[in-house]
């Protein structure tokens, strides 16, 4: 419990670094959002422009500013959008809050299960035709860029079957009842959580893999079989819950490159979700917009590797117990 | 040594008749044959790589399973409770999962790594027990506490719950032979089992087991390389070098007289307390050889 309580001070430490860290990255860019109003706008006048500035509180120093936003955070005002006719930051993201998660977490879980699963049955035998085929596949998935894929996809699927819909999360002309409109949403998902998934498809599928045929030449295995259990028991019961260890650490890791991977996607699929908020923010030098979407990144990140933490005590008693795997 | 060899006239609970054993045409044992008879405690013993823990994960078909190993020839014969006798070697699979663990138990050599660390110790004996017999989860735990007691494990309740990096290595074999006893196997084949543990609890391990034998009256093999633990434990005695057979037969025969060069040898390399009186360094031993007439 102790450890729990000084993990969590530990994430809210990391949360106020990447915050600081966040905001001066942004401000290192020169120009601001006024500078691409005024530039959207066409012609603006410089009191116009120096009115905006410190309406918006942009005339202050950076360390001003940073500390006044900070102390907003905190208070869980994330600001408003220069762009968007100064609509909350906090009210955009939760709108496009969804949509991201449900992306992420499908793509995820995807990947996690086939992934896993390949690589479990690979491992079995490693010499087979199936296991080098999953070698190639793994090399290739993880060599296509999430966003080319997402092209692909989309050519094949969408534009030359026919067989799913092209972008969106849901047909605007879409009328029916709820299970309809839950499967109209998982015929638009089905193609964004493949592309974002295929890379850690093979990514797990590699890693599982490898662990597993680690875990296979293990001595508790060789007792599981001695013990008289099947080949199924044997590998689904004593095997993989060792095997899948290393492949829940790689996962905390690696939420934040989904969440990274989201926002192309997003934007070849027209997903409505924070990657394509971010994506609009940089265009737009929507400062707080995006600083709010890179905050809600980092916490994500953050939570994921908490959660994940937590879940390896879960699955390995080991770290339950001692806090530490060598007992 | 053991004072009473058990009599011979029934036929042998296992045999195992001209065994060879291939690795992607490497031969780990080469025509092995020996009979082992109920009751009796028989020690396979031989340096590292002379196919003695090949032999004992053979008589199961462990070897075969994840591994590029073969039985290329041989019959491993098998007499099952019930009368009838199986031949290990042509047996099917399913077949073999219902003597594993149940007729035939294992016991390893590394008490620290043939338990699965993230189950705990009550459940991985409770999974034999029912995986074998057709009772429920409280029966088979009442019965996993039993055996528990059974080898001698202090505080049996509490230990059922513990996970097996929160016991001690001997601990960790105790509730190994536990497992391989829970089912009341005939054979029990411990591949040297007192090989990573400290000389006491050495001592204890070994005790445990002749006392459990004794109890039980299940026939032993013991693989060792410890010509102390044969001299403790053992009715008769399989010498091997080199994949092959050297020498078998009674374990005062072979401790008083033996023929083969290597058994000689092996047995000249225990060392004798006086030994060494006068002397600066140790002897060193003549190089065997193999070929020498017995």
């Amino acid at each position: 419990m102790k450890q729990i309580a000084v993990r969590i001070l530990q994430a809210f430490g990391l949360v106020l670094a990447v915050i600081v860290l966040n905001f001066m990255l942004v401000h290192l860019a020169p120009g601001d959002a006024v500078d691409a109003l005024a530039g959207t706008a066409g012609e603006m006048s410089p009191e116009t422009t120096e009115r905006l500035r410190a309406q918006y509180g942009l005339d202050e120093p950076v360390t001003t500013q940073l500390v006044t936003y900070i102390g907003n955070v905190l208070q869980g005002d994330l600001g408003v959008s220069i762009g968007n006719n100064n609509r909350p930051v906090t009210e955009m993201i939760a709108e496009r809050l969804w949509p991201t998660v449900l992306l992420s977490i499908t793509a995820l879980s995807f990947a996690i299960l086939v992934g896993v699963f390949v690589g479990t049955l690979a491992a079995r035998r490693p010499e087979s035709g199936f296991s080098h085929f999953t070698t190639v596949f793994a090399l290739v998935g993880f060599a296509m860029p999430a966003f080319w894929t997402g092209y692909l996809l989309l050519i094949v699927f969408s534009a030359k079957l026919g067989w799913l819909p092209v972008s969106g999360m849901e047909d605007l002309r879409f009328r029916g009842g709820w299970f309809a409109q839950q499967w109209d949403v998982a015929k638009h998902l089905f193609l964004p959580a493949l592309a974002l998934g295929l890379i850690y498809i093979a990514a797990y599928s590699r890693l599982s893999r490898a662990s597993m045929l680690e875990v296979l030449e293990s001595d508790y295995v060789r007792t599981a079989r001695a013990k008289g259990l099947g080949e199924r028991s044997v590998l689904f019961k004593h095997a993989l819950r060792n095997g899948v260890i290393p492949i829940v650490t790689v996962m905390g890791l690696q939420f934040g490159a989904i969440l990274s991977g989201a926002i192309l996607v997003e934007t070849v699929f027209s997903w409505p979700g924070v990657g394509r908020l971010a994506f609009e923010a940089v265009v737009e030098r929507d400062t707080n917009v995006l600083l709010g979407v890179l905050f809600l990144v980092s916490l994500a990140v953050i939570i994921a590797n908490f959660l994940t933490d937590l879940l390896y005590r879960f699955i390995d008693p080991r770290i339950r117990v001692s806090g530490s795997a060598n007992g | 040594m053991r004072a009473e060899t058990p009599l011979r006239s029934e036929t042998p609970l296992l045999s195992v008749q001209g065994l060879t054993v291939t690795f992607d045409g490497f031969t780990a044992v080469s025509e092995l044959s020996f009979d082992l008879y109920e009751g009796q405690t028989l020690a396979i013993v031989g340096e590292s790589g002379s196919g003695k823990s090949v032999t004992a994960l053979s008589i199961m078909r462990l070897v075969t399973l994840g591994t590029r190993a073969k039985i290329a020839e041989g019959q491993i014969f098998f007499r099952q409770p019930d009368g009838s006798t199986i031949d290990l070697v042509q047996a099917d699979e399913a077949e073999l999962r219902k003597i594993r663990g149940n007729q035939i138990s294992m016991i390893f050599q590394e008490p620290l790594t043939s338990l699965n660390p993230v189950y705990t110790a009550g459940n991985q004996v409770v999974e034999a027990i029912r995986l074998h017999q057709d009772v429920t989860k409280a029966e088979a735990y009442q019965r996993a506490f039993e055996v528990f007691e059974r080898v001698r494990i202090p505080e049996p309740k509490k230990r059922l719950k513990e996970y097996p990096h929160q016991m001690s290595g001997g601990m960790r074999q105790r509730v190994m032979i536990a497992m391989a006893l829970s089912c009341d196997p005939t054979v029990l084949i411990a591949d040297e089992p007192t090989t990573a543990l400290d000389v006491t609890i050495q001592a204890q391990i070994l005790g445990l087991m002749r006392a459990l034998q004794d109890e039980t009256g299940a026939a032993v093999i013991m693989i060792t390389h410890d010509m102390g633990v044969v001299a403790e434990v053992a009715d008769d005695i399989v010498v091997m070098r080199n994949s092959k057979l050297v020498e078998t037969g009674n374990v005062f025969d072979i401790f008083e007289k033996p023929t083969a060069p290597y058994t000689k040898a092996l047995l000249a390399s225990i060392p004798r307390l006086g030994s060494m009186t006068g002397k600066s360094q140790p002897e060193r031993f003549d190089l065997v050889d193999m070929d020498a007439p017995v």
